[in-house]
C-alpha cells in the first residue's frame, strides 16, 4: 500500500483553485449514468447527497435511523466557525487555518486544512439561503460569538441548538431531492459490508433493520459520511446507535485507518450517576466563561461544597495556567480533571468529578445575566441531576466527545480503496491530533457541499470502471459474509449480553486508552481487549431472530466491530510514543506535567492496513510536510 | 417527585409483533429503579431483565438521549413523553414517579405511525411531508453573502422557535385526530418567517398540506393537546399562520 | 421512498385546512345568529307586546323565506363539514383508542367534546324548532294588525318542568361549545398573536356565558313567575 495524499502542487492559497480547474467535469447529460451510494445522512452525508444530486447524479442515501433527521450531527451545541470577519478583529482565511492546524497539534495535513478554512465562508451563505436561523442582532445581521480559546469571534450560532439547525438545512436539502426523485432514500438500513469489485468499491450490503433482509446496492463509487468511533468506550457523548461498522468494514476491505489513538475528551460533562448510565450529556464548553473549576485541597474532604472555605478550595486551572485559566483547552482541562481525581480529590458520590462553580458569577453579574447566558443549560443540568445550579455548583467530569482518527482519505477525499470516498467524522483529515470546538460542523458541512461534488466528478470520468451489478460475485461474497457473521452472533446463545461486554469493554478503554496513556497500560489493553473478545464470541446472548427488527442483534454486530477498533487504538497510542493533542503519553511530557511533542519522530500520519484475521495490521507513514508555516509548542500558561 | 434513592414500578408495556400483529398489553415489575435514571435507563434495565429470562426484549427507539434527535417515542399514561411539559422520554427522570406507582407505556399511535413492533412505529410520513416542500429550493453554490439580506431579530428568532421542532411526532399522538398540522405548521412558519423562504411560500404551504392529507393525518379541532405535548414547546401560533397562509395561497392560486 | 405529491394537490374545499376554514365560517353565522336570537328573545322580560310585535316583525318580512334557508344551509354545512372531519378524524386515529392525556398536558373538556354538544345542540335545534316555529298558533291583534301570540305559547311551554330542564341543560352545552367554539374560530381563521390571544380566549369564555345564561334566563322567568 501507497499512499499518495494529492496534495496539489503550488502555493498553499492557490492549491484547491487550480485543482478545480486541473479535476475533470461530467457532460450534465453524463451525469445521471452515474451512481453514487451515500452511507450516512449527518451532516457530511446529507450534505453530499443533496450536492451531487442538485448535480445530476443519481444518489442513493442510506442511513440506519428512522429518518436522516436524526443523525447524531443534531447534538452540536456551540456553533460552526468561518473566517467572515464580520467582527472587523482582524479575521481572515489564513487565521482560521493557523489556529485550526496550531489547535489540532500540528498533525494534519496542510492543504486540507487550508481549503476547509477557504469554503468555510461558502458554508455559512448557503446555510443562510437554506434559511438556517442564526443568531442576529437588532440591526438584522448575524451574530457572532468567541468560541473554543480562539482570539477572534469568528463563531455563527443558533442558540444552543447549531447542530440542530445546520442538519435541518442539510436534511431539508436532500429531502427536497428525494422529492424530485434524485435521491433513493433508504432508511433503517445498517451498513454491514464495502464490496469492492475488480479492485474498485461498487457497493455496499445492507440490512434492512425492520424486516432483517440482507440487501445488496451496486453504484460507481462509495461514500461513507458515518461519523466517529467514540462509543467503542460505551459512554461517550455519542448517540446510543453511533457506532464504527461501516469505516471498518471499509477498513478490512482494504482501507486505510489512520491516527486511531486520536480520541478527544471533552472537559464539561455531567458525571456518570451510576452502573445504569447509558451515555453521557455534554454540558457547552461556553460554562468555563464564568464557571471556575476546583477540588478541595485536602484529599478526602466529603463536606458540602458550601462548608469548604476558599482557603481550602484548590482552583487548579487558575492555579497551573495564569493566563488562560479555566478557559484552557479541552484536552489540557480534561487532562487536569483526571490528575484532581486520581489524587483523591474528586467530589461527589462517585468521587468522579470537579465542580464548575458559579458562586462568584452569581455574585458579580447576578442571577438574571447568569439566566440569560446559561438558563438552558442550567435547566438541563438540573433536570439531568436534581441539583440546583444556581445554589449548588455543577459537577463535571470529562467524557469522550469526538474522533479526529478515522479512515485516511487523500487531497479527494478519496480512501486507499478507489471509489471509497469518506467524509466528515468519519476520515482523519481535518483536525490533526485534537479539535477545536465550533469546527467540527464546519468540516462535515464543507466535505458534503463544497469538496466532494467536485472529486467526485474527477474520479468518475477518470476511472473507467466496467459495467458492475448485484449479480456479480462480490455482491454475493459479501452478502454472504454479513449473514453469516449476523447467525453466529446470534449462535451462540451464551450467558452475558451485549450491554455487560460493552461496558467491560469501554471501562478497559477508558482506562488504559482513554485520557492519558502509558506503555505497561496501552500493552495491558493488548492482552485484555483480545481475550474479552473471544469471551464475547464464546458467551455473548444475542435473542430473537435474523430476519425482524432486533436491536439486541444490531448493538452485538456494532461491539463486535469496537473490540478490533479498540485493539488498534490501543496498537496505535502504543507506538506513538509522544504526546500530541487528545494523545498524552504519559513518558512523553515536561516536568511539570505538560504534553511534549516529538515532531522529530512524530510528524507523520499512521495509517494502518488490514493484513487478515489475527494478523498484525501493518503501519504505513504518511510524513506531514509543513510548507508554510513553522511548527511551534502550544503553551497555555 | 420521589426522594427515596430507588422506587419500585409496575409497567404495562405494549408488546406487539410486527405491524400486522395483534398487540397485547405485558406487564413488567420494575424493582429497585434508582431514581437517578432515565426513563429510558429503566428499558435497558428492564430488557437486561429480559434477556437473561431468555425473553424477548421490547423494542423502542431512542438514539441521542439528551432531548434533540426527536428518536425516542414513548406515551406513558396517556401523554407522549410522559407526564412533564417540554421535556422528551429520554430527558424524563425516574425521580418523578413515586414508588410502588403503574405505569402504562405505549408507543406514539396514530394511523399514519403503524407500529413496527412493541413501541417503534414508523414516522416516515412526517419526511414526506418535508420533501414535498419543506425547504428552500436553492441549490448549492448559489447564495449571495450571508449578511446580502438583513433579517429582523424578532423574525428571526420566531423562525428558530418554530425551527427547534425534533420531528418526534408526539403532536400526532397526542392528538385525537392524530393530526400532524403542528409539525407542519411549524415548518411552513420556520421557512415563511424568513426572506430567504418567503419567495416560495405559496407553492410550500399548498403541497406541505396536500402531502399531510394523502398521508392521512387527521385535521385539526384546536384542542391543544399537541402544543401540550410538544417538548419544545411549539406554539399554535404556528398553525394558525399555516392556516391564513394556506387560505391566501389557495385564493391566489393559478 | 415515493408517493410525493407532484401537484399542488386537492381543492381548498376538500382539504384539511379548507374544511376547517368552512366549518368555521359557518360557525361565525351561527354564533351570531345565537347571540341576536337570545338578545331579541329578552324583549320577554319588557312585555308580551313588545315580544310579539318583535316577532311579527320579523317573520313578516317578506325576505324572510330566504334568510331562513340561508341560516339552514349554514348550519347544515356547519353539521355536514363537521360530520365529515369527524368520520376522517377517526379513522386516522386509528382503530387502538389512544388514553387521555392528563396532568401538565391535559386540555379543556369543552375543546375534545365538540362533536357530542354538537350532537346534542342538532337535536335541541330541531326540537326547539318543531315546538315554536312549528308550534300552535295563537293569535293576537296589536293595534288592529293581527299577529301570531308566540308569547303565550312561549309561556306555556315553559310550564312544564321536563321542558325547562331540558332547555337548560341543552344550553348549557351550546355555552360549551361556544366557549371553544368562538376561540377556535379565530385560531382557524389564522387569528393568533401573544399580544391578543389571551383577550380571545376571554371573549371566547364571555361570549358563551353571555349567550348561554340570557337563554336561561328566560323559561327560569317564566316557569318561577309567570305562573299560568
Amino acid at each position: 500500500m501507497k499512499l499518495n495524499s494529492k496534495v496539489p502542487k503550488g502555493p498553499l492559497e492557490q492549491k484547491w483553485e487550480s485543482h478545480k480547474f486541473q479535476m475533470k467535469l461530467v457532460n450534465p447529460a453524463n451525469k445521471r449514468k452515474y451512481k453514487v451510494i451515500v452511507v450516512g445522512t449527518g451532516l457530511a452525508g446529507a450534505s453530499a447527497a443533496a450536492a451531487m444530486a442538485e448535480l445530476g447524479f443519481e444518489v442513493k442515501a442510506f442511513t440506519y435511523h428512522d429518518s436522516p433527521r436524526r443523525a447524531h450531527s443534531i447534538a452540536a451545541q456551540g456553533g460552526i466557525n468561518a473566517a467572515k470577519n464580520y467582527a472587523n478583529d482582524g479575521d481572515s482565511v489564513y487565521r482560521l487555518f493557523y489556529d485550526t492546524i496550531k489547535g489540532g497539534d500540528f498533525r494534519a495535513r496542510e492543504a486540507n486544512v487550508y481549503r476547509l478554512a477557504e469554503v468555510a465562508n461558502a458554508i455559512i451563505d448557503q446555510c443562510v439561503a437554506q434559511g438556517v436561523p442564526f443568531a442576529r442582532e437588532y440591526g438584522g445581521l448575524l451574530d457572532n460569538r468567541s468560541f473554543g480559546g480562539a482570539q477572534v469571534s469568528r463563531t455563527f450560532y443558533a442558540r444552543g441548538q447549531t447542530g440542530q439547525q445546520l442538519l435541518l438545512g442539510a436534511y431539508q436539502a436532500l429531502m427536497r431531492q428525494v422529492g424530485l426523485g434524485t435521491v433513493e432514500l433508504y432508511n433503517r438500513r445498517e451498513m454491514l459490508e464495502l464490496v469492492v469489485a475488480d479492485g474498485a468499491a461498487r457497493g455496499i450490503v445492507c440490512r434492512n433493520l425492520m424486516t432483517g433482509a440482507i440487501e445488496s446496492h451496486a453504484a460507481d463509487a462509495v461514500i461513507l459520511a458515518t461519523g466517529g468511533y467514540g462509543n467503542a468506550f460505551y459512554l461517550s457523548t455519542n448517540a446510543k446507535a453511533c457506532n464504527a461498522t461501516a469505516i471498518w468494514k471499509a477498513y478490512k476491505k482494504g482501507a486505510a485507518f489512520a491516527n486511531p489513538c486520536f480520541t478527544q475528551i471533552h472537559p464539561t460533562c455531567i458525571p456518570v450517576s451510576g452502573e445504569h448510565q447509558s451515555k453521557l450529556t455534554l454540558m457547552s464548553e461556553s460554562l468555563r466563561n464564568d464557571g471556575r473549576v476546583w477540588v478541595p485541597k485536602k484529599a478526602g474532604d466529603h463536606r458540602p461544597p458550601s462548608q469548604i472555605p476558599d482557603e481550602e478550595r484548590d482552583y487548579y486551572l487558575e492555579r497551573v495556567y495564569p493566563s488562560y485559566g479555566n478557559l484552557a483547552p479541552r484536552d489540557v482541562s480534561s487532562r487536569q480533571a483526571k490528575f484532581r481525581v486520581d489524587e483523591g480529590r474528586g467530589v461527589g458520590e462517585s468521587r468522579m468529578a470537579v465542580y464548575l462553580d458559579f458562586r462568584d458569577a452569581l455574585k458579580r453579574l447576578g442571577h438574571s445575566k447568569i439566566t440569560e447566558r446559561y438558563g438552558n443549560l442550567f435547566q438541563m443540568y438540573e433536570k439531568i441531576t436534581d441539583e440546583n445550579p444556581y445554589e449548588v455548583p455543577m459537577r463535571i467530569y470529562p467524557a469522550v466527545h469526538y474522533t479526529m482518527g478515522g479512515l485516511w482519505v487523500d487531497y479527494n477525499l478519496m480512501s486507499t480503496v478507489p471509489g471509497l470516498h469518506v467524509l466528515g467524522e468519519a476520515n482523519f483529515s481535518d483536525h490533526g491530533a485534537n479539535r477545536l470546538g465550533a469546527s467540527a460542523l464546519m468540516q462535515g458541512l464543507a466535505d458534503g457541499y463544497f469538496i466532494i461534488p467536485y472529486t467526485i466528478a474527477d474520479y468518475l470520468t477518470s476511472a473507467k470502471l466496467p459495467k458492475v451489478d448485484t449479480k456479480h460475485d462480490a455482491f454475493r461474497a459479501a452478502e454472504n459474509d454479513a449473514r453469516m457473521r449476523m447467525q453466529k452472533l446470534l449462535s451462540v446463545k451464551g450467558g452475558r449480553t451485549v450491554d455487560e461486554f460493552h461496558r467491560e469493554l469501554g471501562l478497559i478503554l477508558w482506562e488504559y486508552v482513554g485520557m492519558s496513556r502509558n506503555d505497561a497500560g496501552l500493552r495491558k489493553a493488548l492482552v485484555e481487549i483480545p481475550k474479552l473478545r473471544e469471551e464475547f464470541w464464546q458467551d455473548v446472548r444475542v435473542p430473537g431472530e435474523l430476519n425482524f427488527l432486533n436491536p439486541e442483534l444490531e448493538k452485538a454486530s456494532r461491539v463486535a466491530d469496537y473490540f478490533e477498533l479498540g485493539e488498534l487504538m490501543a496498537r496505535d497510542a502504543l507506538h506513538r510514543t509522544e504526546s500530541c493533542g487528545g494523545h498524552f503519553r504519559e513518558e512523553s511530557q515536561t516536568p511539570d506535567n505538560e504534553a511534549k511533542r516529538d515532531d522529530e519522530r512524530f510528524a507523520y500520519v499512521a495509517a494502518w492496513e488490514y493484513k487478515g484475521e489475527s494478523k498484525e495490521p501493518e503501519m504505513h507513514k504518511e510524513s506531514l510536510e509543513f510548507e508554510r508555516i513553522q511548527l511551534a509548542t502550544r503553551s497555555y500558561k | 417527585m420521589s426522594k427515596a434513592k430507588t422506587i419500585n414500578l409496575t409497567l404495562k408495556v405494549w408488546r406487539q409483533n410486527g405491524s400486522s400483529g395483534i398487540g397485547h398489553f405485558e406487564t413488567h415489575q420494575a424493582k429497585d429503579i434508582s431514581t437517578d435514571m432515565s426513563f429510558l435507563e429503566m428499558f435497558d434495565v428492564i430488557n437486561q431483565q429480559i434477556i437473561k429470562l431468555g425473553g424477548d426484549p421490547i423494542a423502542f427507539d431512542h438514539d441521542c438521549r439528551e432531548g434533540i434527535c426527536g428518536m425516542c417515542s414513548m406515551t406513558i399514561n396517556g401523554n407522549p413523553h410522559g407526564p412533564d411539559r417540554e421535556t422528551a422520554t429520554c430527558q424524563l427522570h425516574m425521580r418523578r414517579f413515586e414508588d410502588g406507582e403503574t405505569l402504562v407505556v405505549e408507543p406514539f399511535r396514530a394511523r399514519a405511525f403503524p407500529v413496527q413492533k412493541d413501541l417503534v412505529v414508523d414516522r416516515s410520513g412526517l419526511d414526506r411531508i418535508i420533501a414535498a416542500g419543506g425547504f428552500v429550493s436553492v441549490s448549492t453554490g448559489n447564495a449571495r453573502d450571508a449578511n446580502g439580506i438583513p433579517v429582523p431579530k424578532l423574525d428571526s428568532d420566531l423562525a428558530f422557535d418554530a425551527a427547534s421542532c425534533i420531528g418526534c411526532g408526539a403532536c400526532v399522538a397526542a392528538c385525537k385526530n392524530a393530526s400532524a398540522m403542528l409539525f407542519t405548521g411549524a415548518k411552513v412558519s420556520h421557512l415563511a418567517l424568513l426572506p430567504q423562504g418567503a419567495v416560495e411560500k405559496d407553492r410550500r404551504v399548498l403541497k406541505m398540506v396536500a402531502q399531510m392529507d394523502k398521508e392521512q393525518f387527521g385535521s385539526c379541532s384546536n384542542t391543544g393537546a399537541c402544543e401540550a405535548a410538544c417538548p419544545k414547546g411549539i406554539t399554535l401560533e404556528n398553525m394558525a399562520r399555516m392556516n391564513r397562509q394556506y387560505l391566501a395561497a389557495s385564493v391566489t392560486s393559478r | 421512498m415515493s408517493g410525493i405529491q407532484s401537484t399542488s394537490g386537492p381543492g381548498f374545499f376538500t382539504s384539511s385546512i379548507g374544511k376547517k376554514y368552512v366549518v368555521g365560517l359557518m360557525a361565525i353565522g351561527i354564533t351570531l345568529f345565537a347571540l341576536t336570537h337570545m338578545l331579541g328573545n329578552m324583549l320577554l322580560f319588557v312585555s308580551p307586546k313588545a315580544y310579539n310585535i318583535y316577532s311579527h316583525t320579523l317573520i313578516s318580512n317578506p325576505a324572510i323565506v330566504a334568510i331562513e334557508l340561508v341560516l339552514l344551509a349554514i348550519f347544515l354545512v356547519h353539521v355536514a363539514f363537521t360530520i365529515w372531519t369527524t368520520i376522517e378524524n377517526k379513522a386516522a386515529r386509528g382503530n387502538r383508542k389512544f388514553l387521555t392525556t392528563k396532568g401538565a398536558k391535559s386540555v379543556s373538556w369543552s375543546s375534545t367534546t365538540m362533536f357530542y354538544h354538537g350532537v346534542v345542540i342538532f337535536f335541541f335545534v330541531a326540537w326547539h324548532l318543531k315546538t315554536f316555529k312549528y308550534g300552535t298558533n295563537y293569535d293576537v291583534t296589536y293595534n288592529g294588525v293581527l299577529m301570531r301570540d308566540i308569547h303565550r305559547l312561549l309561556v306555556e311551554v315553559f310550564q312544564s318542568p321536563f321542558y325547562v330542564w331540558s332547555y337548560v341543560f341543552c344550553v348549557v352545552f351550546l355555552g360549551y361549545h361556544l366557549n371553544h367554539g368562538v376561540q377556535s374560530v379565530f385560531q382557524t381563521l389564522g387569528f393568533n398573536h401573544p399580544k391578543y390571544s389571551p383577550a380571545i380566549r376571554k371573549l371566547g369564555v364571555a361570549y358563551a356565558v353571555v349567550v348561554a345564561v340570557g337563554f336561561i334566563l328566560q323559561p327560569l322567568y317564566v316557569y318561577f313567575f309567570m305562573k299560568q
